[in-house]
């Protein structure tokens, strides 16, 4: 294995870690679909942003992503909150949005900039390692740079907000009783999963985002009955599926972030399989 | 006519289709002559009217069953249905190419179903795990294709985001005929479809098994997906599907009229935004979600009765989640 090889694993790793975490809280409120919508959402964030500065992977171009994601979050939670759209339904109409008005900006003015659609659906995650940026004197790649970043924010944030997370996202009435804040905290929550999932799209590709939120998580939720494991669990199945994920697609030479995501996938399956109490064959055996 | 199509080519806007040569043979050349439009434009607008006209007629089976996310699983597993009929036939033929799409559309929607029922996932979750394995594993055998050195392979990539430019009449004869299918399927089905979405515990206890309900309906979101996919694309589709139900929710509480408003506010934005996205030399899906999105906020906000304005103006905007109910009562009056 390369070194690059191992910065790849290391890329995916880390943002898996802290997608996992931020998934596992999204699972459990059942707002799985939401890093969908958001990393297809900051589209035209991007796209402003590069029409505005010129630039397209800079401090701003987060910002003006990141708030395009808070946008389709609230913009969510108004129809919602109207009474008038059912919660999938809003989420459906709001994201479809936001991606169309991004693509309409790339296709009328900025056809010749270098807003790569593909890139940001596939993911370049391959030439991860080739993009360097200088830190104290030596060349590391931009993505690890901000990948790890992004992971210890995350990791900080769940830690110090443990305990109004874990209540608002089982107890939402008692979080809001406890005088635990459950609707801030939510909040907070889906602005740290916009934020993440525009970092994640930037260095890995909207595919693996959707993936890395949603899969590790639930194949967690079927092995652990208790909050914290489920995270570390989760986490470890990031880890799993980027490094035999990208084994395999070494060794069948095709696209890294699909093969990682199809061994998500199949850990998913054999976990349903085979967990120990909720899997399918322990169930039918618990059958009499 | 021929001298209309090669001017629109050389102005960009359309490609020459297989069948550009000979089109005014083809069996709607009395119908598209009697739009006053150009052939081209005339093509466009009728494909696409008739892709929002599916799509709005069958958005209600996702959207009332809180499914509407159904869709946009089914819409990104149609690459891979797409990718192995390329795989096995080698060449790209629009009718296997639609046939593979639905079959692996139809396996998405299954996979979901038996992950909610057998293995006890939350819906969102469900659909959150099917939408990326179905689209990893379109993306890796995509992948494939296009370092195979296929040279047909050009153009696969469009069902991720969609084109109308290269439409041609045979699409629209298709399109028609599955449109066809749908409207008959309706018709027949309707009365059990207004149960099973409204009362399902008493079409499951008047001995209609659930997983026929689930399998006609899914089948038919299937066709409605595919149908619409190489249009606007698998990541705009389920906003094809949503957005005209919630336009025509606001406007009706009878299912009987919903389904017909939804089907035509689809098939006029459908259509304007064909005609439009063509004059601008913009692609054509995002100018129908982006339409079809504004219709739906305008009837949310202004409709007479539900609108938020209206319910604001009477002050029962608190009310406003029990009236959420309000068309599942309806069966039973």
């Amino acid at each position: 294995m390369t070194p690059d090889d191992v910065m790849i694993i290391v890329i995916a790793g880390l943002l898996s870690t802290s997608c996992a975490v931020l998934g596992g809280f999204l699972v459990l409120r059942g707002q799985a679909l939401l890093p969908d919508a958001v990393s297809h959402a900051v589209l035209p964030g991007i796209v402003l942003i590069f029409l505005l500065t010129g630039e397209r992977a800079s401090l701003w171009t987060v910002a003006g992503a990141t708030a395009f994601g808070v946008l389709c979050v609230l913009g969510t939670d108004w129809l919602r909150r109207s009474g008038v759209v059912e919660s999938d339904a809003a989420l459906a109409l709001v994201f479809p949005a936001l991606f169309s008005l991004g693509i309409l900006g790339i296709s009328r003015f900025a056809s010749g900039a270098h807003i790569d659609l593909d890139s940001a659906i596939y993911g370049d995650l391959t030439f991860a390692p080739l993009r360097t940026m200088s830190l104290f004197g030596a060349d590391v790649p931009r993505s690890l740079v901000i990948t790890a970043g992004a992971t210890v924010a995350v990791v900080a944030l769940v830690v110090t907000l443990w305990r109004p997370l874990q209540a608002a996202s089982f107890d939402p009435a008692f979080a809001e009783l406890a005088g635990l804040r459950g609707r801030l905290i939510g909040q907070v929550l889906l602005v740290a999963v916009a934020g993440l999932a525009v970092v994640a799209f930037d260095s890995v590709g909207a595919i693996l985002v959707i993936t890395f939120f949603v899969v590790p998580a639930s194949t967690a939720r079927l092995l652990t009955a208790r909050l914290g494991p489920m995270l570390v669990v989760a986490a470890a199945c990031g880890w799993v599926a980027s490094i035999a994920g990208h084994g395999v697609a070494v060794s069948l030479d095709t696209s890294i972030p699909g093969t990682i995501g199809l061994t998500s996938g199949v850990l998913f399956v054999l976990a349903l399989v085979l967990a120990p109490r909720r899997g399918l064959v322990a169930r039918r055996r618990a059958r009499p | 006519m021929s001298a209309i199509v090669t001017g629109t080519l050389q102005a960009g806007s359309l490609q020459a289709g297989p069948l550009g040569g000979w089109v005014q043979a083809g069996p709607l050349g009395g119908l598209l002559d009697a739009l006053p439009l150009s052939y081209p434009d005339a093509v466009v607008v009728v494909g696409t009217a008739v892709v929002g006209f599916v799509a709005g007629l069958l958005g209600p089976l996702a959207v009332l069953r809180q499914r509407s996310m159904f869709g946009d699983a089914m819409s990104h597993g149609t690459l891979a249905g797409v990718a192995v009929a390329f795989l096995i036939t080698g060449a790209k033929v629009p009718e296997l190419l639609l046939l593979g799409a639905a079959v692996s559309a139809t396996l998405a929607a299954f996979a979901m179903i038996a992950l909610e029922r057998v293995g006890r996932l939350h819906a969102d979750a469900a659909i959150g795990v099917v939408l990326s394995v179905s689209l990893t594993l379109g993306i890796v055998l995509l992948t494939g294709i296009s370092e195979s050195g296929n040279a047909q392979q050009s153009g696969l990539d469009e069902y991720l985001l969609g084109q109308t430019a290269g439409m041609v009449e045979r699409d629209v004869v298709v399109a028609l005929a599955l449109a066809g299918v749908a409207v008959a399927a309706i018709l027949l089905g309707f009365r059990l479809l207004r149960s099973a979405t409204f009362d399902p515990g008493f079409t499951a206890v008047a001995g209609v098994r659930t997983w026929v309900v689930d399998a006609a309906s899914t089948g038919l979101l299937a066709l409605a997906v595919v149908l619409g996919v190489r249009t606007v694309g698998a990541i705009l589709m389920v906003a094809l599907l949503v957005a005209p139900v919630v336009a025509a929710r606001q406007l009706t509480t009878r299912l009987a009229a919903l389904l017909p408003l939804s089907a035509v506010v689809g098939a006029v934005c459908g259509a304007a935004g064909g005609l439009l996205s063509g004059r601008a030399e913009l692609p054509a899906g995002p100018v129908i979600v982006l339409l079809a999105t504004a219709v739906a906020v305008l009837s949310v906000v202004l409709a007479p009765r539900r609108g938020v304005i209206a319910r604001a103006r009477s002050g029962r905007l608190r009310q406003g989640r029990m009236r959420q109910g309000r068309l599942r009562q309806e069966r039973a009056r």
